[in-house]
């Protein structure tokens, strides 16, 4: 930090203009970073289970290593947010770090969830078809409902938009069913991450005034 | 409006930036002295001394905790702080405002 030296008003507005733009690139959550992972995992995830699953297949490949693909892909996108959202929210307590850790644990419990119902299915004997459905429109009521439920924590618009157009997605994908269901979610529901990336880059060009 | 009407607990390069960087933040957050060094690269010793004085204006809160058994050092602004910064502001933008004669009468009303 400088020593104390007089300021005039135009140096003090400079001043401001520059730490509010460095406060802002040390602590804001980027959405292009985030939906850009989630959407770039979903499009080649979904696409390649969709591919492995078509009669004639279009990847000829074991269900097992396109799912292990899909999976690594999802877990790619998940160390991607994780590491983001460490470095965003390093430093910063009081109450914006209790919401999101009050946020993190409902993604969290939500998913043990779905991960139970997944063990339960097999245990109580449903076949690959019905398992594969109710896992596939289960996850994604959480991770569709999760983001509308933030973007309303937030005010964030572009993420309750987008939460809301997960769960329309699902919707149609559920009633198509598999295998293009995979196809859909691909598609519309990757591809609509990466338009939410590129309405945040669109929404980030707005200038800043004192 | 004269510039001495700035508050003079803000207006110095240090303490505006601490104000600026705390009240970037919203409201109910604090940051730990070390984020808070590291954004303004300051010194330990020199952002103590503005804060101690920001502190006693009210302007900013200091919480010492532990972050385990760690002790941990949070700093806030206040809502006075918060008021203050605004009202510094306010103060900035009427002085850079390039000033209108009010008393010359418009063109068209002659």
């Amino acid at each position: 930090m400088v020593e104390d030296t007089p300021l005039d008003p135009a140096s003090s507005a400079a001043l401001i203009a520059e730490q509010r733009a460095k406060v802002e690139a040390a602590t804001d959550v980027d959405g292009r970073i985030l939906f850009g992972a989630w959407g770039v995992a979903w499009l080649l995830g979904f696409g390649l289970l969709w591919a492995v699953d078509v009669d004639p297949p279009l990847v000829d490949i074991p269900r097992g290593t396109g799912l292990a693909a899909f999976f690594a892909l999802l877990v790619a996108a998940l160390a991607v947010t994780a590491v983001h959202l460490i470095r965003k929210s390093g430093g910063v307590r009081g109450t914006t770090a209790v919401q999101g850790a009050m946020y993190g644990w409902a993604w969290l419990l939500g998913f043990a969830v779905v991960a139970t119902l997944g063990y339960a299915l097999n245990r109580d004997g449903a076949n690959v078809q019905v398992t594969s459905t109710v896992m596939m429109t289960v996850n994604l009521l959480v991770v569709g409902v999760l983001y509308m439920a933030g973007g309303a924590i937030w005010g964030e618009r572009t993420q309750f938009v987008l939460g809301a157009w997960i769960l329309v997605v699902t919707i149609a994908a559920t009633l198509i069913g598999n295998p293009h269901m995979m196809l859909v979610m691909s598609l519309a529901g990757g591809g609509g991450m990466l338009v939410a990336a590129a309405a945040e880059t669109v929404r980030r060009r707005r200038p800043e005034v004192l | 409006m004269g510039e001495d009407a700035l508050d003079p607990v803000i207006h110095t390069q240090a303490r505006l930036r601490i104000m600026t960087t705390l009240t970037a933040l919203p409201d109910g957050d604090r940051l730990t002295f070390t984020k808070l060094q590291s954004l303004l690269d300051a010194s330990a010793g020199n952002l103590s001394t503005h804060l101690r004085r920001l502190e006693d204006a009210g302007y900013v809160q200091v919480v010492k905790g532990h972050q385990g058994r760690i002790p941990s050092t949070q700093v806030g602004a206040t809502r006075n702080g918060r008021r203050a910064f605004e009202d510094y502001v306010a103060q900035l933008r009427t002085l850079l405002t390039p000033p209108t004669d009010p008393s010359t009468p418009a063109e068209e009303e002659r």
